[in-house]
């Protein structure tokens, strides 16, 4: 019996069993960020949305006294982590890797700003 | 960004998984298409066929040709001057067919401004899944593909992104 076959028998199979099951790596993956709306201020939501270089933030009633949002996109955000690095305190990596969606709206989401009724 | 009628949309893609996975079983194949990507994505998609992902345990296989093809795996920001080659890929595909857009600038987000591109491929090409990241990692492609063929649910429309205040996600 060859000596590689042999060692492949002893040490186990390297593939990953995803999807059936977790694979180790995916804890170490670059994801994109979860906020906490209770630390996000509208100030702090706009200096994101400027620090943002794939426009994945924006506004939604920013006229409005009362009751703006942060819309987040998913689809268009690239993790890299540059929201984390300016508002750590509002903003942390969400750990979700599984983002595949079957309409493109199920991507953006509404985030709530603090003190702010929506 | 939507397109205007969703829900005749979702039960087609409906319709379409359901035959797809009727039809081809646990044989899928796949044609890429880069579309003026940075060539991550790709990066990301041959690992896909490596010792550690290896992708033809779940029956996917990657073909040369479109017209061997079931699913168009769609890379980049869709350059304008690539519309024609990307139409014609499209029709020379046979049906059903499952059209994924994969990474950021696929899916809209990264030359939304740039005046040499359209932005994202649905501008050109009827999408059925979307695979965000940059670049997805070759897991959130098995996770796609699996989308893609009705095997695993998407669970995203699901998530908030909205951290608990004690910590985690």
């Amino acid at each position: 019996m060859p000596l590689w076959f042999a060692r492949g028998l002893r040490r186990g199979v390297v593939t990953t069993r995803y999807p059936a099951r977790p694979d180790v790596s995916a804890a170490s993956l670059p994801t994109p960020p979860a906020f906490r709306p209770g630390a996000l201020t509208r100030d702090l939501a706009g200096r994101l949305i400027v620090t943002c270089p794939s426009q994945a933030l924006r506004m939604r009633g920013e006229g409005q006294a009362g009751g703006g949002t942060l819309v987040f996109d998913a689809g268009a955000c690239t993790a890299c982590g540059r929201c984390a690095e300016v508002a750590p305190e509002a903003v942390t990596a969400s750990g979700e890797f599984e983002l595949a969606a079957t309409t493109r709206g199920a991507l953006v989401k509404e985030i709530p700003l603090a003190g702010e009724t929506r | 960004m939507n397109p205007p009628d969703v829900t005749a949309t979702q039960e087609a893609a409906t319709k379409l998984r359901e035959q797809i996975a009727a039809q081809f079983g646990r044989s899928l194949h796949i044609r890429t298409l880069d579309t003026g990507s940075c060539a991550v994505c790709e990066q990301e998609i041959r690992l896909l066929s490596a010792p550690h992902y290896d992708l033809h345990r779940l029956g996917f296989f990657f073909t040369p040709a479109p017209r061997h093809a079931d699913l168009l795996l769609v890379t980049g920001p869709m350059v304008r001057a690539f519309e024609v080659a990307a139409r014609k890929t499209y029709q020379a595909m046979p049906g059903p067919k499952v059209v994924v857009a994969t990474g950021a600038c696929a899916l809209g987000g990264v030359y939304q401004q740039d005046p040499f591109v359209y932005g994202q491929v649905s501008d050109v090409l009827p999408v059925d899944v979307w695979i965000p990241g940059c670049p997805p990692s070759p897991l959130a492609l098995l996770h796609g593909l699996s989308v893609a063929v009705g095997r695993l649910a998407a669970k995203v429309q699901d998530l908030t992104f909205i951290a608990e205040p004690g910590g985690g996600a």
